[in-house]
């Protein structure tokens, strides 16, 4: 099994929906982004235009992310190829934020809030319970929750159901259809990483 | 927020904003620690083999005492430093693994091999075997300790300034010209510079004129990779935000200054001459890792159409 997402840029419209769901299920903190939204501009008048390009850790298969640790607590999961991180093993060396090709991962490094000088809201202190300051963090493809037959957040909460997530290995799987049907691609191949998530063309 | 976090969160959003996002990680807060930690490593394995070659005891002190304070600054770097220990697991990767046992080694190998030269009637002799496996120690950690740097930074992908194959050559070629660096303090310290420094100084300027050709190199090959970052960090460099390291801190200092000196025009050489062209030579060094780690950038996050490379800019996350 090779858990791959799968993201229709011709359906995505941009809502932040995927960046607001990411951080209501992980509570991640201010400055860290599992799932981001790049808006971009192609093109020049009369024929420019925007669009959207959501971003996530690619979960790869040669992940470089991996290679660098010193400690190992980024590995990748045998049974499922998520790429995680150990948080209990990490150093904080962030070489493996120098490595990753898409910036996905992010140093929780002091204990922060989003509300200033009114302190964290109980829903941040519960949040803060679940991570540790001075290690690196990442998407994990909400991995509890597709251990219990879930989605991931992002992909339960796209309105315009943009996101498409499912087993790579598997050809009949409703994600391997798509990109074997419309040509889906993933970000920067040249890299040599081996992206789990691919984008079908807009 | 506090104010500090709050700071730091509206610069990684305006970061996000700009086309090519720095790194800070390596070179602001805590990170100034790691280019601090790699300048005190590479100039501390040079001066322990130049001591071993000449064996200058203060070239080996100072060689022990830099890399004692390289780990140092190597820890500070770390957000979780109590958890150091498990930096030794991954030597089949991870380039700062092995660095980190090169260092294990190196310090293991000199605090073994120094009483033999430092009090000799007290412990064993330079000659012994148990000095002997200390030497053995320090070399191959010197070794590590000079190459794993430019390892690191190659092996860091999203970082396309750094990905050149020349960096590891250049690392191992600075480690050098700082240990002839020391070595000629130390012949300064201990009044021996005039006769005994011609030599170093032959050497500097081999190793000097070796760093200049494989900095051009890695210019050049920054500037004709098709990577539009390595190509913005190389404009960082020379004519954009650390052009003034560059211009002053290794061209006039590191280099004109030196040669300056060494070229007898102010005063015929001396103990002190040799000690300023020793000091303006490592600061010069130092200058260069702060400059080339600064100016790394990272590649933009685009998208690309099966062959079909649509060129984009980021407007806001």
């Amino acid at each position: 099994m090779r858990w791959g997402m799968v993201i229709d840029l011709k359906r995505c419209i941009g809502c932040y929906g995927c960046q607001l769901s990411c951080k209501a299920e992980n509570g991640t903190p201010p400055g860290v982004f599992f799932a981001r939204v790049h808006k971009q501009e192609e093109g020049q008048y009369p024929t420019a235009q925007t669009t959207f390009l959501p971003v996530l850790c690619n979960h790869c298969d040669d992940p470089p992310c991996v290679d660098v640790c010193p400690t190992g607590a980024s590995f990748v999961w045998e049974d499922d190829g998520i790429v995680d991180i150990d948080a209990d093993k990490c150093v904080g060396c962030r070489s493996c934020m120098m490595a990753c090709p898409y910036s996905q991962r992010f140093l929780n490094d002091d204990p922060q809030n989003y509300y200033g000088d009114q302190g964290a809201t109980p829903y941040e202190q519960a949040r803060v319970e679940r991570h540790q300051t001075g290690v690196v963090m990442k998407c994990n493809f909400c991995r509890d929750r597709v251990r219990n037959g879930q989605d991931p957040a992002c992909v339960e909460n796209c309105p315009t159901i943009a996101r498409y997530f499912g087993d790579l290995d598997n050809p009949n799987s409703e994600v391997s259809r798509l990109i074997r049907e419309r040509s889906g691609f993933p970000l920067h191949p040249e890299k040599g990483t081996n992206p789990n998530v691919y984008y079908l063309p807009a | 927020m506090t104010s500090t976090n709050s700071g730091r969160y509206e610069q990684l959003i305006k970061d996000y904003q700009t086309e090519y996002r720095p790194q800070r990680e390596w070179s602001e807060g805590r990170g100034f620690f790691l280019i601090l930690g790699h300048f005190l490593v590479g100039v501390a394995a040079g001066a322990w083999l130049f001591g071993l070659f000449f064996q200058d005891k203060i070239s080996l002190l100072a060689g022990f005492v830099l890399a004692g304070l390289g780990g140092l600054a190597h820890l500070a770097n770390l957000a979780r430093p109590e958890r150091f220990i498990l930096m030794m697991l991954r030597t089949a990767t991870s380039w700062v693994s092995r660095g980190f046992w090169g260092l294990t080694l190196f310090l293991i190998g000199s605090v073994i091999y120094l009483p033999s030269l430092m009090f000799s009637d007290t412990f064993w002799q330079s000659d012994s075997v148990i000095a002997d496996v200390g030497v053995v120690f320090s070399i191959a950690g010197s070794i590590i300790m000079m190459a794993y740097m430019g390892f690191v930074y190659t092996a860091s992908k999203a970082i396309a300034f750094w990905n050149s194959t020349l960096h590891p050559v250049l690392y191992i070629s600075y480690a050098l010209r700082g240990g002839a660096a020391a070595h000629l303090l130390s012949l300064a310290f201990q009044g021996e510079a005039v006769s005994g420094g011609s030599d170093i100084l032959i050497f500097w300027i081999a190793v000097t004129v070796t760093v200049i050709v494989l900095w051009i190199f890695e210019i050049q090959g920054a500037l004709t990779s098709g990577e539009e970052a390595a190509v913005h960090s190389v404009h960082d460099i020379l004519a954009g935000r650390l052009a003034l390291y560059f211009y002053v801190g290794i061209l006039l200092i590191g280099l004109f200054v030196p040669v300056f000196l060494m070229a007898g025009i102010i005063a015929p050489l001396s103990p002190t001459l040799f000690a300023l062209i020793g000091l303006t030579s490592v600061a010069g060094d130092f200058f260069m890792k702060f400059s080339s780690i600064k100016a790394g950038v990272f590649s933009p996050v685009r998208l690309y159409s099966g062959n079909n490379r649509r060129a984009t800019r980021r407007r806001k996350i």
